[in-house]
């Protein structure tokens, strides 16, 4: 069935889906059975943006796995709509006490889309190929997740890089996998269940020997085969058939052969649609049959009309980051203290995000372990925050405050009006506010670069575990915050190597309680973010984690 | 393109075309007053705009609130679709952000005046030194002074080439946001339009009677171009600047609108209000409709003035 021609199998994908459609309204004039039409109907489904690999090891961004976790799988995942940590290609697992050494009992009946057989040994291909990785595949932006979670390489080429954690992958029996780390890091079990890590078929491992990265580093541009449908394969429930940038749309097909319950809907587009208003506008004329992000004031509206907005649950965080390396009054910590005080973050919660939202005391979602009650809070205050500014002797601050453009984020649905308030909030109080804004992709680059001395910006958490949150900002110096606290970094150090998940919990608690008394920006809220369904649909479960699984889609 | 080009030379022509019958006594410009003050079309526009450039000069003492201090902000909530409309304390209801409207609009008047004038004499003063180096190398010249007008004019036809919004728009991009970048993209703009027009119309005027008479006389030629030619050919060129004063001032919102305008929250603007209002669209619709009915009335008087001076310049509507 499978060509070697992209071209035309593209072709005959268009055409297929055509066919599709074409029967699909045939049928529906033709009252003809409602099981044909279900068959042959593609899910329509409106991302915000674009998927950047059908690799998803190259990938951080939510839309690029948002497209792959449909087509891989990972050792481990979370439960469906929760974040429990539970088997995906691992029937079950297990690790020593030290937790460096972690044992998978593999599924036996998985074969990938290439008619590969899945094993012991396939799993051991990918993570020693990750591993073996050299040159421009050494970059942060190539590699971000095996740095974040595995360290380094076998040879790293740069000082920048981590040392390696990751140690050895050994194929025990024909399905059991053991997975060798050199010090236990709170990143795992976690980290075997990231969407990076989708375990890819051997044989395109061995296509790909010579694969290459090119452009320079910032502007990378992935290997080849990472944007042809047709060079990749894995055991997901759907494999891709189809990728046209032009019209910004991922054909996806039910993989027959899938060795658990296969897809419920033959086809499913992705498509990208990023202006929020469209979004809405083609779901309500029925151009797609559900979409993410649905701004806050949609949902009613939506819901009255029909469709389906069902709730996903918390897990992320807005926050407001002070760079202190960038602004001398940022590094007193009155100042930090009355910008806290200046902002009436609930009234961004009330007025500005959705049902369900609440303002954050910590830079962590309350749902997660680790969470403190106890932390220092900071309530909104004006008057304390002008008394603490005459403190300082700061009275006339001047600060210059970013914000992104033409974007919506999980975490945050409508970021010129967040700023805006808390522009506001911050003129009350006698501070000068020096606006700066720009598109989403400048703005995360200057702002990491520690360009802007106050910005907003969020996370969504990529599995349970509060290093997750906390680790990725303040684990170690960075430039977008621009401070070194050497407490923190420290008990941040001794909680990533606690094996001990009770230990671990009461260091988090203590490190949160120690971050809101440094700190070292604001964090603002932690929100639902929406997603839309049409009503013929009976819609996967949503994920608090934002890793909603299509194969559970079926029509009604 | 060329309609464009073809309308603004016409315009020259029917001007100087003026000159030809003269010979009442009475000077052009007092009969075209006197006309002026007896059509409806320009009392009309004149109120508008009276009306318009009173409020932007009184505004900020006629406001009754502060128009960026979110006084009200507890009381909107975008996220549920909930505005408050106009009521005894806000005559016009309140913003996304809980902001007193009417006062918003007052004081955007002055901004949206100001981006309009500023952008217009942008226009008009480098438009009028291309037209007139070109009117004035090519009716006065040798044949450098030929070359030199049709290196000026093929410049700008290049430039009316491209539509007008759409250079505004480059400029805007190239230049980054600000208030002085709405002004000059839209100020460029309008560059061409002025250049061709003060270039024909000085050409017409430079083949007609009392320039001859004048050469005749021995006065030197750059004294006939400035004294004599210069003056007479403005006529069309001021009755353009004032039809760009409603052009300027839509552009304007429109740039805003587009999201390049200025990012400075801390005046309003009326183009920028209305970009805003966008997406509060369904559930608060008169954030749109004021701002978009203060922008058509200001550039209907504008336009109306323009038209009536038009007319009233017109030698075939004289007696």
């Amino acid at each position: 069935m499978r060509t070697k021609r992209s071209h035309g199998l593209r072709a005959l994908a268009v055409l297929a889906a055509a066919g599709m459609l074409a029967t699909a309204c045939a049928s529906d004039r033709d009252d003809s059975s409602a099981d044909e039409k279900n068959e042959n109907q593609p899910l329509i489904f409106a991302a915000p943006g674009d998927a950047r690999s059908l690799d998803p090891f190259y990938a951080t961004d939510g839309e690029t796995f948002r497209v792959t976790r449909q087509m891989y799988n990972t050792l481990l995942k979370h439960e469906a709509g929760g974040s429990e940590i539970v088997g995906d290609l691992a029937k079950d697992w297990s690790q020593n006490d030290e937790g460096t050494v972690w044992t998978f009992d593999l599924h036996d009946n998985v074969t990938f889309h290439d008619d590969e057989k899945f094993n012991a040994e396939a799993v051991c291909a990918n993570y020693d190929h990750w591993f073996n990785l050299s040159g421009d595949f050494q970059d942060s932006n190539v590699s971000y997740y095996w740095q974040t979670i595995f360290g380094g390489f076998a040879e790293n080429e740069s000082d920048d890089i981590p040392p390696a954690n990751y140690v050895s992958c050994t194929a025990e029996e024909e399905f059991k996998v053991v997975i060798e780390v050199d010090k236990y890091s709170a990143s795992l079990p976690g980290g075997f269940s990231m969407a990076a890590f989708g375990i890819m078929s051997p044989k395109v491992l061995d296509a790909q020997a010579d694969m290459e990265v090119t452009g320079e580093p910032g502007a990378f541009e992935f290997p080849e085969y990472s944007q042809d449908p047709d060079a990749v394969a894995g055991t997901g429930p759907y494999r891709a058939v189809g990728w046209d940038k032009s019209s910004q749309e991922i054909t996806l097909e039910r993989f027959d052969d899938y060795w658990a319950e296969p897809a419920g809907i033959k086809t499913l587009i992705i498509k990208t649609i990023s202006d929020e208003n469209a979004r809405k506008q083609a779901l309500e004329a029925g151009d797609i049959h559900g979409y993410d992000l649905v701004a806050p004031a949609d949902v009613e509206p939506l819901k009255s009309a029909g469709f389906e907005v069902p709730d996903r649950g918390v897990f992320n965080v807005l926050y407001m980051a002070y760079q202190q390396e960038g602004n001398e009054a940022l590094e007193d910590l009155q100042v930090r203290q009355a910008l806290a005080h200046a902002v009436n973050r609930q009234r961004i919660v009330d007025s500005l995000l959705p049902e369900g939202s609440e303002v954050a005391t910590q830079f962590m979602p309350p749902t997660l372990t680790g969470w403190s009650e106890n932390v220092t809070e900071y309530e909104y205050d004006t008057d304390k925050a002008v008394d603490l500014l005459a403190d300082a002797g700061y009275s006339d601050l001047t600060i210059d405050f970013c914000y992104p453009t033409e974007v919506t984020r999980p975490y945050m649905p409508a970021p010129r009006d967040i700023y805006d308030i808390i522009k506001g909030d911050l003129e009350a109080a006698g501070i000068t506010v020096e606006e700066e804004s720009m598109p989403w992709g400048d703005y995360v680059a200057h702002t990491d670069a520690g360009g802007c001395s106050l910005y907003l910006l969020g996370w969504t958490g990529d599995f349970n575990e509060a290093y997750n949150f906390i680790g990725t900002w303040f684990g170690d110096y960075d430039r977008g915050w621009g401070f070194r606290n050497d407490e923190i970094f420290d008990a941040m150090d001794a909680v990533a190597n606690e094996p001990d998940p009770a230990a671990r919990e009461t260091m988090y608690i203590e490190l949160n309680e120690t971050i809101m008394d440094f700190l070292p920006g604001l964090p603002i809220s932690s929100s639902p973010p929406s997603i839309a369904f049409s009503a013929d649909l009976n819609p996967p479960t949503t994920s608090p984690l934002t890793q909603e699984n299509f194969a559970e889609a079926t029509w009604k | 393109m060329s309609t464009k080009t073809d309308k603004i030379d016409r315009l020259a022509e029917l001007t100087a075309a003026k000159r030809t019958d003269q010979g009442h006594g009475e000077s052009l410009w007092r009969e075209a007053f006197k006309r002026l003050r007896r059509s409806p079309m320009a009392i009309a526009g004149t109120i508008v705009v009276g009306i318009f450039i009173v409020i932007a000069i009184v505004g900020p003492y006629i406001a009754p609130f502060d128009p960026v201090s979110q006084t009200w902000g507890d009381e909107v909530f975008p996220n549920k679709n909930t505005f408050v409309g106009p009521r005894a304390e806000n005559w016009l209801g309140l913003d996304h952000l809980g902001r007193d409207q009417f006062s918003r609009m007052v004081i955007g008047a002055r901004q949206s005046l100001m981006v309009g004038v500023v952008a217009t004499l942008l226009g008009f003063a480098f438009g009028a030194l291309l037209g007139g180096i070109a009117g004035a190398a090519a009716g006065l010249g040798k044949r450098w002074g030929r070359r030199l007008d049709t290196v000026l004019m093929r410049f700008t036809d290049m430039m009316l080439a491209i539509p007008a919004l759409l250079l505004a728009v480059s400029v805007a991009a190239l230049m980054g946001q600000s208030l002085a970048t709405v002004m000059i993209a839209v100020g460029v703009a309008q560059v061409p339009i002025f250049a061709r027009l003060l270039r024909g119309s000085m050409l017409s005027q430079a083949h007609s009677d009392y320039v001859l008479a004048a050469k005749a006389t021995g006065i030197k030629r750059r004294r006939i171009v400035l004294a004599h030619i210069l003056p007479n050919s403005m006529g069309p060129v001021l009755v353009q600047a004032t039809l760009t004063l409603a052009t300027a001032i839509i552009d304007a919102a429109a740039l805003s609108y587009l999201g390049l305008g200025s990012p400075d929250q801390s005046t309003p603007e009326w183009g920028t209000m209305l970009a805003d209002a966008q997406r509060f669209l369904s559930g608060a619709p008169q954030l749109a409709i004021y701002p978009a009915v203060a922008i058509i009335i200001t550039a209907l008087g504008f336009t109306l003035l323009g038209e009536a001076m038009r007319e009233s310049l017109d030698p075939k509507l004289r007696k």
